[in-house]
């Protein structure tokens, strides 16, 4: 577990460093997944201490960011004020972005799958 | 020679440990997970959602100020770079089953998350939301890590861009099935990329409990859709912002 934790360190040390000497626009730590990510893509394969660490931290991602919703209380008067806003917003834009996502995906694969049945039959 | 402590001096070392907020934190977060878990699952029995309110409710009622209770819940805050690293890992499973559908995913990808600013933020300005409200719609469909680290390079604030995450996962695992139904979208892949985009972490979850093809692609869609927003909404927002007035 600890060689897994000590790599995800190590890229997000090297990726905090990239982000702060060149690329201040993109956060370290998104960097840091690029980077990792890469390195996979070359080894091809994945360690098993660190995928057991990258699992671990999927299955419980929603602890990490307990601390910074918290401070929701600071802001309740002004959400309690704009609730139908909130709610509205919300709402639409989760029906519409999951909707789209797969609609657009049905219809190119659909339109794929169509033009190497053309291909084929030439 | 056994001078008795009074309670409340008791308290005021414990409230004043960095401990304590980790303790409330960490337990109401492992009671939350225990009652998901026993409610089979239910996205409505979200334990993130579970642990803020009881941990609001704990510090509400000790009158511990938030800048306090963060001081000792920041260890846990740190994690999340750590984590949003780990996403390479899930991002690299689904490359290897993306063979030959890579194009469709990312075209996908964008416009889904497209679609997702693009409604959140018209919306929310239509019906007079403040401006703090509206800034935080931007990052709120990208899972939470990565949607705290573009709320702060939009400087706007991270705190609400989290809770509307959460809201925005629990919303979209309770729906997703509804409406991909609705749709007619049946391929596993599909409906687990979609999912991926609009429901996070709990519609991944929920998403590996139907098929395991579908928890594989959402898993991979949230991690790259992270990506692609870290990168573009700053860029994009750099050239847009002074057009919108916000």
């Amino acid at each position: 577990m600890i060689s897994g934790l000590v790599q995800l360190f190590l890229w997000q040390g090297l990726g905090e460093l990239l982000s702060k000497f060149f690329l201040p626009g993109i956060p370290g730590p998104v960097l840091g997944l690029l980077l990792l990510l890469t390195f996979l893509c070359v080894r091809k394969q994945v360690d098993s201490d660190l995928a057991m660490v990258a699992d671990s931290f999927r299955q419980h991602l929603g602890l990490l960011f307990v601390p910074a919703s918290v401070g929701v209380l600071l802001f309740l008067p002004e959400l309690q004020t704009h609730a139908l806003a909130v709610s509205t917003a919300l709402i639409v834009s989760v029906i519409l972005t999951i909707a789209v996502t797969a609609l657009v995906l049905k219809v190119l694969w659909y339109f794929s799958l169509k033009r190497n049945k053309g291909h084929r039959h030439e | 020679m056994n001078k008795r402590i009074p309670i409340s001096e008791i308290w005021v070392y414990l409230s004043g440990d960095p401990l304590f907020a980790l303790i409330i934190t960490l337990a109401t977060y492992q009671l939350g997970y225990l009652l998901y878990v026993r409610a089979k699952r239910n996205p409505l029995v979200n334990p993130v959602a579970i642990s803020v309110i009881l941990t609001c409710l704990a510090i509400h009622l000790l009158e511990m100020p938030y800048e306090k209770y963060f001081e000792g819940a920041q260890f846990v805050h740190f994690l999340l770079g750590t984590a949003t690293v780990a996403l390479a890992v899930p991002i690299y499973n689904g490359f290897k089953r993306m063979q030959g559908k890579i194009f469709h995913i990312w075209v996908a990808l964008t416009a889904g998350s497209t679609v997702s600013i693009v409604s959140a933020v018209a919306i929310a300005k239509l019906m007079g939301a403040s401006d703090n409200i509206v800034g935080s719609m931007y990052a709120k469909s990208v899972t939470a890590p990565i949607a705290m680290g573009i709320a702060e390079r939009l400087n706007v604030s991270p705190t609400l861009t989290a809770v509307f995450t959460v809201i925005t996962g629990m919303l979209g695992a309770i729906l997703a099935p509804y409406i991909l139904n609705s749709v007619k979208v049946h391929q596993w892949w599909i409906r687990g990329t979609a999912i991926g985009v609009g429901a996070h972490g709990l519609g991944i979850t929920r998403a590996f409990s139907v098929n395991e093809e579908a928890g594989v692609f959402a898993s991979m869609a949230m991690g790259l859709n992270g990506v692609i927003s870290a990168i573009g909404l700053p860029i994009v927002l750099t050239y847009l912002r002074p057009h919108l007035g916000f």
